[in-house]
């Protein structure tokens, strides 16, 4: 490994040529994808490409030179291996919610949206998977397996619109995620198109396969090692039956106290998010659902599995919770109150409007017991910088998501809110933590990469990118810092993220 | 076992991973010895050929606990700690790690991930993979490297942990490992019902997608493993037939509410037998499932992994060929272990390739994984090439450049 590190550190990023529009190489890179993909299937108007100039992390910005929309694996395999030809960067878009910046096309170049491969090609419950396009929506596949007693268990917040293949390139949680798991424990195998153009399975549909876990590998790459054109998941029987609780507590050290003695006791709740004052108030001030304005935080309690088993559950929460001084409970008793339970936690960013013209989020993880430390640090850091700084997040594991409101037109308040983001990350590093528990570094925490990791880190994941990505000619300078140090980043943070709701 | 390949073995014991790392360096700029990673020693004899020198790298002294915050359910231990031991430890807080382990008082956090070890639970639980959130390795040249961390959530760069995970010590050795815990269930329950027809027991498993109840493990065995199983866990039971054996874990209420409902539901299959196993007597029954995969008395034991759907035509094959069988029943996965009666090479060639032109196993792989270690050299692990296998020969390269760890083994991986 070493050598070939080294071998990478002097040779760096091979060049790839910019496509200059009007140039031969651009009028006839565009006509052999229109041969490949049709005329609809290809965009090269300036005015159409501002679309995919960002996802949804909007700091930086840059449009492809063309975007593709493939219909099957090989007209993919042809857009690589014309892309390889004609020695231009590419990279993979699903609907684009990244938070990240991983859709961002440094040095321009070709990108591929794989939204029109959105089938569904097989569901089989005996043995427990399906098999789908990367586009399909992963709302869309829960919808399809609705009454079959089956699901697919991760549910991203943004599961309206994102992507099963940009799932699996960002390994995306969700609010079930405590009990469930995140996306790579229920990716059995896919098909990908190798930045070379090679196609090649990983994994498959039986339980395993011999050798080395490379679908494991491959889940969570944020578009580097080529691109998913099918993925087998493992599908997941639906819970008996649930119930869903809101607690209401005096303090937030009150409610996180709760959720540590409830993991402690060997509860794992299906969900369990977690509301501060700040985000309770913007709430109800919206929609009006009845919470305390003077309590200090809520949490939204779920668990499920067999009817006979759930009230004993129920019980031991409500122990734990009185025993956390908790102010009141609220049980949802039919499923419209469940639904508006649910209703009070996915719409808490669409209020954050009310409080702030601007918000970012972050998306820092700590050990579920450092959870009181992390927070009290971010009420401090939010008083040191004068910033108003709200929380609602995913509490069963840990990750925080912080969310600092600012006014875009402020450019002293723009400085404050990038210093008191990195300090809040900082922070989650020296608790044991980690500065993304789902968004993915992309671009936008590339700068981490080497605080988390030191340089024998980095250069084992390195090797291992040059296996499936030799010339970075896919996606190229994202997850991985340039190797000298001295240089840190391509792309620098000049704005916080205006990240969007989870 | 081990003492073949022992004799002309070396061996180096690390106290530290620091010291794993200096030895490795070391080894890979001068003498470029071959190295094996030793855990448990309790199948070494798999696949590898009697004829090996080099340095036995054996991670008995890797064996502390660095971190254990027991309300965050994680812990974080070096690689060469004994399963039992990694079990006392979280036992005593109400948790466990939820993955089945054959001969857990010798085998090796290190190498069940290299092996990728799991049994029965593995239905409702998942595997090992699904439980490692953070570990350190050293690669054949020495490097010292790490991937995720120490909490339960985190994408922060490439899952190289994962790629770990059934390498057999073949890419690095792994020296540190960080968990995921669960909390221990309030017990354990069993329903073993013999059945006189595959077709039935294909209906019944068919009706278990939608089953009320939520199993924990689903296990088949045909009635000459039955009897072995039954006698190891001294306990009665009938054996005459095919079984399939149903646990349930959970509260004593939820756990006795499933057994009855299950017998309740099956009546329409009509099995010959049901027996409700409970408590006691279910966890040496289930001990009894876990050890029987790689009980090794028998000349070659194989495994293969087909879609759950097809389990029952693989093991029809095999029972004809007088191979007692033991299935993960909804896993599809199925432990064989050959007759006595396959004394010799030949005969045990002449009964893979009858298995192998199963058109069961066309979704499939069938795998060797222990056997007489005089014939290691002539029977590859894996009967076919496993998807990606391109892949893994280049990440073989890029971390063990000078083909120092496990190589053998690595090669013959797969039939050429
Ligand atoms: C409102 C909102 C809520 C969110 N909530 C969550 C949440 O709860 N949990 C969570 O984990 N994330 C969340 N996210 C982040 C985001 O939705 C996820 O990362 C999601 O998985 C991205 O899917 P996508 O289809 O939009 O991918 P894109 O944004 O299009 O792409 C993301 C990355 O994946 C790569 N990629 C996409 N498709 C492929 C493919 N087929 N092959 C190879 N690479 C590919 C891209 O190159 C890029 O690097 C949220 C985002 C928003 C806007
Ligand atoms: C290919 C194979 C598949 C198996 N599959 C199953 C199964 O599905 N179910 C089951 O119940 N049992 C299985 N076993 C048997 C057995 O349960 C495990 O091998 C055992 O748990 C390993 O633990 P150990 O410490 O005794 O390892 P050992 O017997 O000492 O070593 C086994 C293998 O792991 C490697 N290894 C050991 N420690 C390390 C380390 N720290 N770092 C890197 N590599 C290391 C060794 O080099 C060797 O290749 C399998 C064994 C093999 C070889």
């Amino acid at each position: 490994m070493v050598e070939q590190t080294s071998q990478t550190i002097t040779q760096k990023t091979p060049l790839l040529a910019e496509l200059k529009k009007g140039s031969s190489d651009f009028s006839s890179l565009v006509q052999q994808l229109t041969e490949t993909v049709g005329k609809e299937g290809v965009l090269y108007d300036a005015q159409e490409l501002l679309v995919y100039e960002c996802d949804g992390y909007i700091v930086d910005k840059n449009a492809p030179d063309i975007v593709v929309f493939p219909t099957s694996t090989e007209q993919v395999s042809k857009i690589v291996k014309l892309c390889n030809q004609y020695n231009v960067p590419f990279l993979a878009r699903g609907a684009g919610t990244s938070l990240s910046g991983g859709c961002l096309p440094i040095g321009g170049g070709v990108m591929i949206v794989l939204t029109r491969m959105k089938q569904i090609l097989e569901i089989n419950l005996r043995d427990r998977y399906a098999i789908v396009e990367p586009g399909m929506v992963n709302l869309h596949l829960t919808n399809a397996l609705k009454g079959t007693g089956y699901h697919y268990a991760p549910d991203p917040s943004s599961q309206g619109a994102c992507t099963i293949g940009g799932n699996i390139a960002t390994n995306s949680g969700g609010p079930h995620t405590l009990k469930y798991g995140v996306t790579t424990n229920h990716v059995l195998g896919l098909e990908a198109v190798l930045p070379d153009g090679s196609i090649i399975e990983l994994g498959g549909p039986t339980a395993e396969v011999p050798g080395y876990d490379l679908h494991g590998l491959y889940v969570g790459n944020e578009g580097t090692f080529g691109i998913c054109t099918k993925a087998i998941v493992r599908l997941t029987r639906d819970p008996e039956s649930h119930r869903t609780m809101l607690a209401v507590f005096q303090t937030i050290a009150d409610a996180t106290r709760a959720i540590s003695e409830m993991i402690a006791a060997g509860i794992i709740p299906s969900a369990l998010e977690m509301m501060d004052q700040g985000i309770i108030e913007a709430v109800e001030e919206a929609f009006h659902f009845g919470f305390p304005l003077d309590a200090g935080a809520v949490l939204l309690i779920e668990v499920d599995g067999l009817e006979i088993a759930l009230d004993e559950e129920v019980r031991q929460i409500l122990d734990i919770c009185n025993a956390c001084n908790v102010r009141e409970i609220q049980r949802a008793d039919t499923p419209e109150e469940r639904l508006l339970i649910w209703k009070s936690r996915k719409q808490a960013f669409g209020a954050i409007g009310r409080l702030s013209p601007s918000y970012c989020t972050q998306d820092g993880v700590v050990p579920r017991t450092r959870l009181p430390e992390i927070l009290e640090f971010i009420e401090e850091t939010s008083k040191r910088y004068g910033l108003k700084i709200v929380n609602v997040f995913h509490a069963g594991d840990g990750n925080v998501h912080p969310i600092l409101l600012f006014d875009e037109r402020d450019q002293e308040q723009i400085q404050k809110v990038l210093e008191a983001s990195e300090e809040i990350l900082e922070k989650c590093l020296e608790l044991g933590g980690s500065v993304t528990g789902e968004h993915g570094i992309g671009v936008e925490k590339i700068n981490f990469m080497s605080r988390i990791f030191n340089q024998t880190d980095l250069d084992a994941m390195e090797s291992v990118r040059n296996i499936f990505n030799p010339r970075q000619i896919c996606s190229r300078d994202k997850v991985l810092p340039p190797i000298q140090s001295d240089e840190k980043s391509t792309v620098k943070q000049s704005h916080p993220a205006r990240h969007a709701p989870h | 076992m081990s003492s073949t390949q022992s004799d002309s073995l070396e061996e180096f014991i690390p106290a530290s991973q620091t010291e794993l790392s200096r030895f490795m360096t070391d080894n890979a700029a001068t003498s470029q010895k071959q190295i094996f990673p030793v855990g448990g020693r309790t199948s070494l004899s798999v696949c590898c050929a009697s004829s090996l020198s080099g340095i036995q790298v054996c991670t008995s002294q890797l064996n502390r606990v660095i971190d254990y915050p027991v309300r965050d359910m994680t812990i974080t231990v070096e690689a060469g700690m004994r399963i039992d031991h990694l079990n006392e430890i979280v036992s005593a807080e109400g948790q466990r790690l939820p993955v089945d382990v054959p001969q857990s008082n010798r085998a090796t956090l290190g190498g069940i991930i290299a092996t990728n070890t799991s049994g029965p639970k593995r239905f409702s639980y998942g595997t090992i993979r699904d439980y490692v959130i953070g570990t350190s390795a050293v690669d054949g040249t020495g490097n010292l490297f790490k991937s995720g961390g120490r909490v339960v959530k985190n994408v922060a760069g490439y899952d190289l942990k994962k790629m770990l995970v059934g390498s057999l010590g073949s890419l690095a050795i792994i020296s540190q490992v960080s968990l995921n815990l669960r909390p221990k269930p309030e017990t354990l329950s069993m329903v073993w019902f013999t059945f006189d027809s595959y077709q039935k027991i294909d209906r019944a498993l068919e009706a278990l997608t939608t089953s009320g109840t939520r199993p924990t493990a689903i296990e088949y065995c045909n009635s000459k493993a039955a009897r072995q199983i039954a006698a190891e866990s001294r306990f009665e039971l009938p054996c005459e037939n095919d079984v399939i054996c149903i646990s349930y874990e959970g509260s004593n209420n939820e756990v006795h509410w499933q057994t009855n409902k299950i017998i309740e539901e099956w009546k329409e299959f009509s099995p010959l037998s049901a027996q409700i196993v409970d408590s006691d007597h279910a966890t040496r029954l289930y001990n009894a499932f876990v050890e029987y995969q790689t009980s090794s008395d028998d000349p070659v034991t194989l495994k293969a992994v087909v879609l759950p759907s097809q389990m029952l035509k693989f093991v029809e094959a095999a029972t004809e060929l007088n191979i007692a069988v033991q299935a993960h029943a909804a896993d599809g996965i199925v432990f064989g272990h050959l007759p006595d009666s396959a004394s010799s090479l030949e005969d045990v060639k002449h009964i893979l390739n009858r298995l192998k032109k199963e058109p069961s196993l066309q979704t499939g792989y069938l795998t060797i994984y222990q056997c007489e270690s005089e014939w290691a050299e002539a029977l590859p692990l894996f009967c076919s090439s496993p998807p990606g296998w391109s892949i893994m020969r280049e990440m073989k390269n890029a971390f063990d450049p000078h083909q120092l760890l496990n190589s053998r083994r690595f090669a013959e991986l797969v039939e050429t």
